[in-house]
């Protein structure tokens, strides 16, 4: 993308909406560099609109085209993309969707991590669809967006705050609390380049993925503030979108499974999970849940009615999933805190052996604050806990902390460590990966993460191959395909044998593109879950276009190819695409007990090769894959004579 | 369990547990189809709409292990075999 650049230290975007616009756009990226301080705005063509669509698709085209290898995680020149979508702002359910796409610092490749709350409503009602962000500040700044003028200020007066304190202080300082700013942030964790620190932001929403804080840290950039601003936002088909928005709506009602998400949001993942097998116990030690646990307290009505709770919803969101809730007892009690998500029960419960929903509730929003990922988080703590239990680690090299399964006080104490880098605390911001490298001996093998570096999501997918598969293999620091939706829709069989390598991988190969896609919408996926005929109508609705699934998953494989592309060349390849040895290992106990993914592990890379067009040997989109996804560009660079002879 | 009961006449919380006497032949399939006839909700969220095949929204475990293990949805069914039924894993 080459366009006219607007030279100005802060920018003023006047115009009036554009008319040779789709609906659903504002019309301009917001480009900041932090080296120069200059900040611009770069308009784009109703083509590339249809082209990138927005968050994970115009991110991985940014990525591709501006970030080249030599360009590492934490150097001045990678990009930093808070980018939203075509639905962003428009009244479809969940959508103040954020993407943030970068080289990241758990894998130092390809990241595109999602968050919601208000931050895509407030960037597009200020007349932006994405802010591209450059350079490295020489001192802390913040950035304010509000109603189309964009400022680099001080944020000398933020260091140290926590995710909360920062949007509190933010808040007061320009006079705009609730919901009339949006603000995303780092915590110390970010300051300090912990490499698992991620963004959070609007009390309780995190970007958590690949270290996308650390990148944001690394950058000097504390802050990004959003005034809800006052520019037009309008629909091609207004009335077409409220109907297609009212579809959505529907079928999130009514569905059943989508059902106990509009009633409980994630809530019921961990019984779910417990009874396949999946819910990550101490390390992956075991799947059976420590002798008096009360599993009835884990349903979701009543692990909801354990709090003081109140709705906390996103954008145009009528789902009952985000609260926030009030400890009700111990010695955090009448702290705010945010209901976890099921990856919180289980990063700062169940995984290092905690089993008590107040107190995983009060750490959960702890690692929010201090804004690590809480999927690493769980495998980190949990790894030295497994590790000083068997002795591996000792009391001395953890500066005198005991860290006993299920003690959160400690965990939280450990927290505090990595975040501020004290100690034992800066092997353990590396990650489970390298501090497992690090100390070597026994203790490496305990260590839950992939190849690449990247962090499983809190299951125990030891029960859940697919999951497994597609956190191996994905491009995006994460998972990139996730559990299906609506797989008949896609020719698939609605439910598979979990432990059936070939019907995994083929399962996991074909629904690739469809995150992508929903990525690229500025809206929640849990909105999503919905038949790929109702995102595509109210995609269409909102822009005028007629945009069909097809469309949709060419658009969705043509961004996972670049997102690979955009891997291979920062060094990460098929080589890397396997679990550690615990992740991988032969569950001892549970329902899925003896079942060894390893046994499998090639055969399903063979499988999953195939379904998706790519090279088993190399890892590289073959010729006829980027043919078919107009990617001919790309032959010449992946297949040319230098790559020949790799 | 929990959240599946409500389509058994439960609230949507608990266990509902049905013990039922198992007839020479019974099988995964045959045993989930008569409790399908007894409660028409279960039917239309257990299976698929065209043909006999489960739907997505149910897991189905048999002695607590998933289908494709130990038992398939045509595999008899002996006394003392306990079938559960869970709601799908809805993401983090």
């Amino acid at each position: 993308m080459r366009y006219p650049v607007i030279e100005e230290s802060t920018v003023r975007s006047d115009d009036p909406v554009r008319q040779d616009l789709p609906g659903g756009y504002a019309g301009s990226l917001l480009r900041v560099d932090l080296t120069s301080g200059r900040i611009w705005t770069q308009p784009w063509t109703p083509a590339e609109m249809r082209q990138y669509l927005g968050g994970a698709g115009l991110g991985a085209q940014l990525l591709w085209e501006e970030v080249p290898a030599e360009v590492g995680w934490d150097h001045p020149d990678n990009r930093l993309i808070l980018a939203t979508g075509p639905l962003a702002g428009l009244p479809v359910w969940g959508t103040g969707g954020l993407s943030v796409v970068t080289r990241g610092a758990m894998t130092n490749g390809a990241t595109s991590t999602q968050a919601n709350g208000f931050f895509g409503a407030c960037l597009k009602y200020s007349g932006f669809d994405a802010i591209v962000v450059q350079g490295q500040a020489s001192r802390w700044v913040y950035l304010s967006v509000h109603d189309g003028v964009a400022e680099l200020r001080d944020a000398a007066f933020l260091l140290g705050k926590d995710t909360w304190q920062t949007q509190d202080a933010l808040h007061a300082r320009h006079g705009l609390p609730g919901h009339q700013m949006s603000v995303y942030s780092i915590g110390p964790a970010g300051e300090n380049l912990v490499r698992f620190a991620a963004i959070a932001g609007d009390y309780g929403h995190v970007a958590s993925k690949n270290g996308c804080g650390a990148v944001m840290g690394a950058k000097r950039l504390k802050a990004v503030a959003i005034a809800r601003g006052t520019k037009a936002l309008r629909a091609a088909d207004p009335q077409g979108l409220f109907q297609a928005a009212d579809e959505i709506a529907y079928d999130l009602k009514t569905n059943p499974t989508a059902k106990s998400l509009y009633e409980y949001g994630t809530l019921w993942g961990v019984l779910n999970l417990h009874g396949q097998g999946a819910l990550p116990i101490k390390n992956y030690t075991t799947n059976i849940p420590p002798e008096g646990t009360d599993l009835a307290a884990w349903e979701a009505p009543s692990l909801r009615q354990g709090f003081d709770h109140r709705g906390h919803q996103c954008n145009a969101c009528g789902m009952h999933h985000c609260h926030m809730q009030v400890i009700p007892t111990g010695p955090h009690r009448g702290e705010l805190v945010d209901e976890p998500e099921y990856e919180g029960w289980a990063g700062a419960g169940w995984a290092i052996g905690c089993t008590d929903p107040v107190a995983i509730s009060w750490l959960n929003t702890q690692v929010d604050r201090a804004c690590v990922d809480v999927n690493e988080f769980g495998w980190v703590i949990g790894w030295v806990m497994e590790c000083q239990e068997k002795g591996y680690l000792t009391k001395e090299q953890l500066g005198g902390l005991e860290l006993r399964w299920g003690d959160v006080e400690a965990a939280a104490r450990l927290l505090h460590m990595i975040n501020q880098r004290q100690g034992f605390g800066t092997v353990l911001a590396e990650g489970v990966k390298r501090a497992a490298e690090t100390v070597g001996g026994p203790a490496a093998a305990c260590a839950i993460y992939t190849g690449k570096g990247s962090s499983p999501r809190g299951h125990d997918h030891r029960a859940r191959w697919e999951e497994m598969l597609d956190t191996c293999t994905g491009s995006t620091g994460t998972l990139e395909t996730g559990p299906p939706v609506h797989p008949t829709e896609f020719g698939m069989p609605a439910r598979i044998n979990p432990f059936d390598p070939d019907a995994v991988a083929k399962n996991v190969g074909t629904h690739l593109g469809r995150r992508h896609f929903e990525d690229s919408l500025g809206a929640c996926i849990f909105t999503t879950r919905t038949l790929m005929e109702n995102l595509c109508r109210a995609l269409s609705a909102a822009t005028g276009w007629e945009y069909r699934k097809e469309e949709a998953m060419h658009f969705g494989r043509r961004t996972a190819v670049l997102l690979r592309a955009f891997d291979l060349r920062c060094g990460l390849g098929p080589e890397l695409e396997r679990p550690s040895p615990r992740y991988g290992s032969i569950p001892v106990d549970g329902p899925a007990k003896g079942q060894d993914v390893a046994r499998h592990w090639e055969q399903m890379l063979d499988v999953w090769y195939e379904t998706v067009g790519y090279d088993r040997k190399t890892g590289r989109p073959l010729p006829e894959t980027l043919r078919a996804l107009g990617l001919d560009d790309l032959i010449p660079v992946l297949w040319g004579p230098e790559n020949r002879r790799r | 369990m929990a959240w599946v009961t409500q389509f058994v006449g439960g609230d949507g919380t608990r266990r509902k547990v049905f013990r039922e006497a198992v007839a020479a032949g019974a099988t995964v399939r045959s045993i989930l189809a008569d409790l399908s006839d007894r409660y028409p909700r279960l039917r239309e969220v257990l299976w698929e709409r065209s043909g006999g095949d489960l739907g997505e929204h149910i897991e189905v475990l048999v002695n607590d292990a998933v289908l494709g293990l130990s038992h398939t949805l045509d595999s008899e069914v002996r006394e003392g075999d306990r079938i559960t039924l869970l709601g799908q894993y809805t993401g983090g």
